[in-house]
């Protein structure tokens, strides 16, 4: 792993966000984490920022599905085209949305992890902490193209 | 039907009535006619009759004088002969005017007048008919000569007169009468043609009429059936869409507000934990400089703090609860219902086992009766009877050993279905409001949100069925469910 991998966090509550970081911290991962409010800059960061992915380096995302400018679902389906340069990154979509539809939708979009945001912050904080565990041993994949 | 239509038809009704009675009274009146006409003609051929009677007593005086004259004149045997028999067969036939003419005093005057005038010349033609055969022909003759025959027979001929012009007269009236009769009888029979043409007529008017308006509502409500049937289509349509409105609204906002309590858990969480190194200072701080310590901050870090946390998280925590109930009932209002033949009395025996544990701890009873089967959706069935019947196992009346009976009937297309316990029983103001989500009656003594009443009601109304509630405190409750026997697979309306 020649670049340390960023991990790219799309959430437009400021809280959840907050939440999320602390617990990740928590679990001993301290990889860069760049956080977005909404899905334009987002994706701009993504695809386009001089210090972004795309052109720079290994990445992980994780997408809320609730966004104020567009869906999550978008975003997803953005990313995972393909001839996109981020097809490989994985997705971990987190989001309060337990529908079944919902989840299967995301699969099938290519998401590599759905995680449902429990209320019980115990539940929550666990489900952070095991998905930065996980993290820590994933292995992710360099960007075509990127240095 | 409105007023005035039944007072037209009682008008008709009674018109008809009207028409038939006045036929009947035609007919008795046209027997009536006859029968007088019957005793027209009689009086008419009674009266020929005494003209009849009155001309052969003329006839039958005029040749016994007329034979007795001959005689007179000529002693032969044969004139006397004649004589004798015409003599003879005169009394019968004066005695045959007078049986006739019974029932005329006028008359029978006038014969008691005859009577001694022709008693009188019969006598006198006797005797000289008796003269002539003994041989005194010239006394005989001087008699004739002198005997007053003459004006005895004058007499006798204008009497007899009188009475057949009586008689004559009386058939002239009588005749008169005879033909008023029959013009009146032909009147009659004209007027009951008439009457009978009307009251067919009528008939069959009012027959008409009614077979063109029972035509006509029968189309009308042919149209009002298919008019109906396309605005209940509509209405459905409607309902179904105004229905999908509230799930997806439920559902979004279920979701847009667990984001937040997300935020308040965590936070709170947070703060819990942050109260820790907080704790530990204000001990530390007690240790070692109790002059920097206040009551107010030690009251704060060790008591208000971890309330307030508390009271959040409590809070919270039902909220989720809520939430969560609002996003099952919108799940299962948008899950597609798969109607299918049910085993009713298996479904049930199936959930009173699987509360058998707790109805053991508790004392408790279930009694599964003969339920109808019914084709319908398994899933909102079983969860339909295993809340009611969870319900009857949960308020049950302290003391008194639970007893929850199961039961069914059909009654037409559907089925009914009554979950009964002898539990604590629902105060009658309170049956609406137990349906309504998060609303609860009685004692608060139990777990529980408010919700599976409202599920249940919501799962029956999806299945077409209603639900309703007979209880009063302490006589335990009965739930009565009526759903369609056979519920019908939903269009695909997505």
């Amino acid at each position: 792993m020649t670049h340390p991998v960023t991990i790219v966090m799309i959430e437009d509550d400021e809280g959840h966000a907050r939440l999320i970081e602390k617990n990740i911290r928590r679990a001993g991962i301290n990889n860069q984490i760049r956080h977005f409010l909404d899905g334009t800059s987002a994706l701009a960061f993504l695809e386009s920022a001089a210090d972004g992915p795309s052109l720079n380096g290994p990445a992980l995302i994780l997408l809320d599905l609730n966004l104020p400018d567009m869906s999550g679902t978008d975003i997803l389906v953005r990313i995972k085209r393909e001839e996109g340069p981020l097809k490989r990154t994985p997705v971990v979509v987190l989001t309060t949305t337990d529908d079944k539809v919902e989840i299967q939708r995301c699969y099938d979009l290519g998401c590599n992890v759905y995680i449902t945001k429990p209320v019980n912050y115990e539940a929550f904080a666990q489900a952070i902490r095991q998905l930065g565990l996980f993290l820590s041993v994933i292995q992710v994949p360099d960007i075509d193209g990127a240095a | 039907m409105t007023i005035t239509d039944r007072l037209f038809n009682r008008l008709v009704l009674g018109a008809v009535v009207i028409g038939f009675l006045a036929l009947l009274a035609a007919g008795g009146l046209i027997g009536w006619s006859i029968q007088r006409n019957q005793d027209y003609n009689q009086a008419v051929d009674h009266t020929y009759q005494v003209q009849g009677a009155v001309y052969q007593y003329r006839v039958l005086a005029e040749r016994a004088e007329a034979a007795r004259r001959g005689y007179l004149l000529k002693p032969d045997d044969r004139y006397r002969q004649v004589f004798v028999e015409t003599a003879d067969d005169l009394p019968p036939a004066f005695d045959r005017l007078v049986d006739l003419t019974r029932d005329n005093p006028h008359q029978q005057a006038r014969l008691d007048r005859l009577r001694p005038l022709a008693a009188m010349q019969s006598a006198l033609m006797r005797q000289s008919a008796d003269m002539v055969r003994r041989g005194r022909q010239i006394s005989a003759v001087g008699m004739f000569r002198n005997d007053n025959n003459l004006a005895t027979m004058e007499s006798m001929r204008t009497l007899l007169f009188d009475i057949g012009e009586e008689e004559s007269r009386l058939l002239k009236e009588r005749a008169a009468r005879q033909e008023r009769g029959v013009s009146f009888l032909k009147w009659s029979l004209g007027l009951t043609l008439l009457l009978l043409l009307a009251v067919a007529g009528g008939s069959v008017f009012v027959i008409f009429q009614y077979t063109r308006d029972l035509t006509r509502s029968r189309r009308d409500l042919f149209k009002l059936n298919a008019s109906l049937e396309s605005a209940v289509e509509d209405r459905t349509v409607d309902l179904r869409r105004a229905n999908d409105e509230i799930q997806r609204f439920a559902y979004i906002v279920s979701h847009d507000l667990r984001s937040p309590l997300v935020n308040i858990m965590g936070f709170t969480s947070e703060l819990e934990a942050a109260s820790i190194p907080l704790q530990d200072l204000v001990t530390r701080a007690e240790a070692e400089a109790p002059g920097i310590l206040t009551d107010e901050a030690r009251e704060a870090v060790r008591t208000d703090l971890p309330e307030a946390a508390g009271f959040i998280r409590a809070s919270t925590q039902k909220m989720d609860r809520l939430i969560n109930a609002i996003l099952r009932l919108s799940r299962d209002g948008r899950r597609v219902l798969a109607p299918e033949l049910l085993d009713m009395h298996g479904l049930v025996a199936g959930i009173a086992a699987s509360l058998k544990h707790r109805t053991d701890e508790l004392g408790a009873s279930i009694t599964v009766e003969a339920l109808p089967d019914l084709v319908s959706d398994r899933v909102a069935m079983e969860q339909i009877l295993s809340n009611l019947i969870e319900n009857a196992t949960k308020y049950l009346q302290p003391g008194r050993p639970g007893e929850i009976t199961v039961r069914g009937r059909m009654d037409g297309i559907r089925a009914i279905y009554e979950v009964q316990d002898n539990g604590r029983g629902i105060d009658p103001k309170d049956h609406d409001r137990i349906f309504d989500l998060f609303r609860r009656s009685g004692v608060q003594d139990q777990p529980g949100e408010g919700i599976g009443l409202a599920h249940v009601r919501a799962l029956a109304y999806r299945l077409g069925g209603v639900i309703s509630c007979d209880s009063e405190l302490d006589q335990g409750a009965t739930f009565r469910l009526s759903l369609p026997a056979v519920l019908l697979p939903e269009r695909a309306s997505e």
